[in-house]
């Protein structure tokens, strides 16, 4: 019997590594070509124009392979790739120029440009898309009764604990 | 690199021969389960914080909630941490503490019987388990982010050194531990905050460039939004999280109480308890601040972040020098550490006191259980194991396992409130309440499609209250024998000489006589009173400059 629960068990986690690695491979490839493109402003930094070419080249071509199909598979059955979706078009600008820069040799602009690329392919706070506080009567009624409450609560129900203890346990 | 890796490996085989060192002294289940009774204030202190923030509510998913979100997150750190605190310390410790429990249901099955304590003992189950999964997945992706080394292998050398030191040391090991660990993460996180804020020219910099060249809305800097915000309109945060989640999370959270039932004292209990607000009130700066800054720099220095929960640990490898970072990671290991010893501590105590005992092996020896204890330490950190992968796949960790507290915590206070303070309240209603408030809890979540879990929390919370009181005065009050110790209009000094009786009983030890009670008044910088209330003024200025 113990021996058919640990074999279970084992089989069990097995299926559920296997489901977990999409999420992984989608975190994994974003990564790699976020470095490669740091690797290019290492090299243009040192002036190895060729170095940087040659990782250039690399992000781009896993931009193009995996993550870009990645999101515009992953759009259509899971909002979590919305936000990728909507920088497809920022970051391919992104690309061209840092691509027109290296290639000109034009090492200037190459490390901001860079910085957001790989911003745009990052996961950005949700909380950037709410909109300005906006407060109406009914916000106000709502605040102030919570507030109000509370204290007309606290000191009334405060004041009957203190009561009973001193009912119980006269002062000394 | 190799410097990080050292200090990593050098401080997992310290915590590793720590916690077989602390298990020499464990002899019985009262020393397994609360630690002998005999730890000072100080270290009730230290082990509370140290038990709150780990890696999920602290560093890394509570901080990844705050990059999502922004200053919001600091409210659990801000007022309602304080205020649960406080108000636990104060009046519901008190009240476990004289009744010589082991566990927060023997508490309800005294109350109420056995039917309600079963039941939210399971409940809590289901949450420590699917909370330590997500700390090993949440510490296995740090030491991924951070050293290079892979997922699994990390999360497995994780489970082996914690579940090794809980397992041998029981909550002694872990109280202990959790207050080195305590000082640990103090002096090895702060430094982060100091070295952001220069980098972004200070709040006012940080304000600078979010508000006006980003055009972001001020609520991303606020800690109480307006009540249109979809992660936490500030009125229902108040309502909602303040008054029934945190404080039931304080009062009802099986790792927090046992700590305090684990004091050398009631007083310690309590100051340990009411003085954990001062390092909780700081958390705010160690994982909250540090991740509103965090876009910011990542925008800047083209750092890559794949997802909120990784943010924090994608900052620290890119800002820090080497030797800071060994340091950093042992902080945040004694987080995550901590936090899961305390919560496999608590599960193996609830499920020996609470099930094995009560339901399957009655009347074994104390030696019996202390092994079982042993065992059910072991089975439950080798689930959570198996639950990682699930972990892996939700999005926001935070979001799940606050669903799940709230849907728990809204009828727990109901019923608890009403426990204590109303000595009408009787079985048949509280179950009735309980079990209503945790199905309205689910049929507004499930049907009614409401994400926020304050609301989902409030809400419950108001239907318990309601069912409670109308089903209890339908049926027959309970006997005034039955909840002498467990109301407020209690006779605690003729209470005394039982409690201590069973407590005697429960250490193996034997009183023949009630104690003469000898009442020491503390020194003043000990005063309860004057920590409670500096510790608000304080969170009212926080509310002034933040809210």
């Amino acid at each position: 019997m113990k021996k058919y629960v640990v074999v279970s068990a084992g089989l069990l986690f097995l299926f559920m590594v296997q489901a977990a690695r999409g999420q992984e491979k989608f975190i994994d490839v974003r990564q790699n070509m976020a470095d490669n493109l740091t690797a290019v402003k290492t090299a243009v930094k040192a002036a190895d124009w060729a170095g940087a070419l040659e990782k250039f080249r690399t992000a781009r071509q896993i931009w193009d392979a995996d993550v870009k199909p990645i999101i515009t598979e992953g759009v259509k059955s899971d909002t979590q790739f919305q936000e990728y979706f909507d920088r497809i078009v920022e970051v391919e600008a992104g690309l061209d120029t840092v691509g027109r820069l290296l290639e000109s040799r034009n090492g200037a602009e190459v490390e901001a440009k860079i910085n957001a690329v790989i911003w745009g392919i990052s996961h950005h706070p949700r909380g950037f898309k709410v909109p300005n506080p906006k407060y109406t009567v009914w916000d106000w009624i709502f605040g102030l009764g919570i507030g109000l409450g509370f204290c007309v609560f606290a000191t009334f129900f405060g004041l009957h604990l203190r009561r009973s203890y001193y009912r119980r346990y006269k002062k000394s | 690199m190799y410097s990080n890796l050292i200090i990593t490996g050098v401080y997992l085989v310290l915590m590793f021969a720590a916690g077989l060192f602390f298990s020499k002294n464990i002899k019985n289940t009262s020393d397994y389960f609360l630690a002998a009774r005999s730890a000072p204030w100080f270290w009730i202190m230290g082990s509370i914080w140290a038990t709150n923030i780990g890696f999920l509510h602290g560093y890394l998913a509570h901080g990844g909630a705050a990059y999502e979100w922004g200053l919001i997150q600091a409210n659990f750190e801000w007022f309602q941490g304080p205020f649960g605190y406080i108000i636990s310390g104060i009046f519901f410790i008190a009240f476990y503490w004289r009744a010589g429990i082991y566990t927060v249901p023997q508490f309800l099955e005294r109350r109420y019987g056995s039917a309600l304590s079963t039941i939210y003992s399971f409940a809590w189950l289901i949450i420590f388990v699917v909370t330590i999964a997500a700390e090993l997945y949440l510490g296995g992706m740090f030491l991924k982010n951070i050293l290079g080394i892979p997922f699994w292998p990390t999360v497995f050398v994780l489970t082996a050194v914690v579940g090794t030191y809980t397992l041998m040391g029981g909550l002694g090991a872990a109280i202990m531990m959790e207050f080195v660990q305590f000082i640990i993460m103090m002096l090895g996180t702060m430094p982060l905050l100091f070295i952001l804020l220069n980098m972004v020219g200070g709040f006012t910099g940080l304000k600078n460039v979010l508000l006006t060249q980003w055009g972001i809305s001020s609520q991303y800097f606020t800690v109480l939004p307006d009540i249109h915000h979809p992660y936490g309109p500030g009125p229902w945060i108040i309502l909602g999280q303040c008054f029934v989640v945190t404080l039931g999370w304080c009062a009802g959270h099986q790792s927090m109480v046992q700590r305090n039932l684990g004091a050398r004292s009631i007083y310690d209990a309590k100051l340990g308890y009411v003085v954990a607000s001062i390092p909780k009130t700081l958390g705010a700066f160690l994982y909250i601040v540090p991740m509103v800054i965090a876009p910011v720099i990542f925008s800047q220095f083209g750092i890559f972040v794949e997802k909120s929960d990784a943010a924090y640990g994608k900052l620290i490898i890119n800002l820090l020098p080497q030797g800071m970072l060994g340091l950093f990671i042992a902080g945040l290991l004694s987080a995550g550490l901590s936090s899961i010893s305390s919560v496999l501590n608590s599960s193996s105590t609830m499920v020996i006191k609470d099930f094995y005992e009560r339901f399957f092996v009655k009347g074994k020896s104390d030696h019996h259980y202390f092994i079982a204890g042993r065992v059910a330490t072991f089975s439950i950190i080798a689930v959570s194991l198996l639950l990682v992968p699930v972990v892996l796949k939700v999005y926001l960790i935070m979001w799940l396992e606050q669903t799940l507290i709230a849907m728990v915590l809204g009828p727990f206070m109901g019923i608890l409130m009403l426990a204590i303070f109303w000595k009408r309240a009787n079985k048949p209603g509280s179950l009735a309440g309980f079990l209503t408030g945790g199905a309205f809890a689910i049929f507004l979540q499930q049907v009614m499609g409401v994400k926020i879990f304050f609301q989902i929390s409030w809400w419950s919370f108001v239907v318990t209250l309601a069912v409670t009181i109308v089903v209890t005065l339908l049926t027959k009050p309970p006997s005034r024998e039955k909840i002498e110790g467990l109301i407020w209009e209690s006779d605690f000094k003729a209470k005394l000489g039982e409690v201590v009786d069973h407590r005697a009983e429960h250490n193996g030890s034997r009183v023949t006589g009630v104690p003469v009670l000898v009442l020491h008044k503390p020194a003043w910088y000990l005063n309860l009173k004057y920590w409670a209330t500096a510790i608000l003024l304080i969170q009212i200025v926080l509310l002034f400059f933040f809210g």
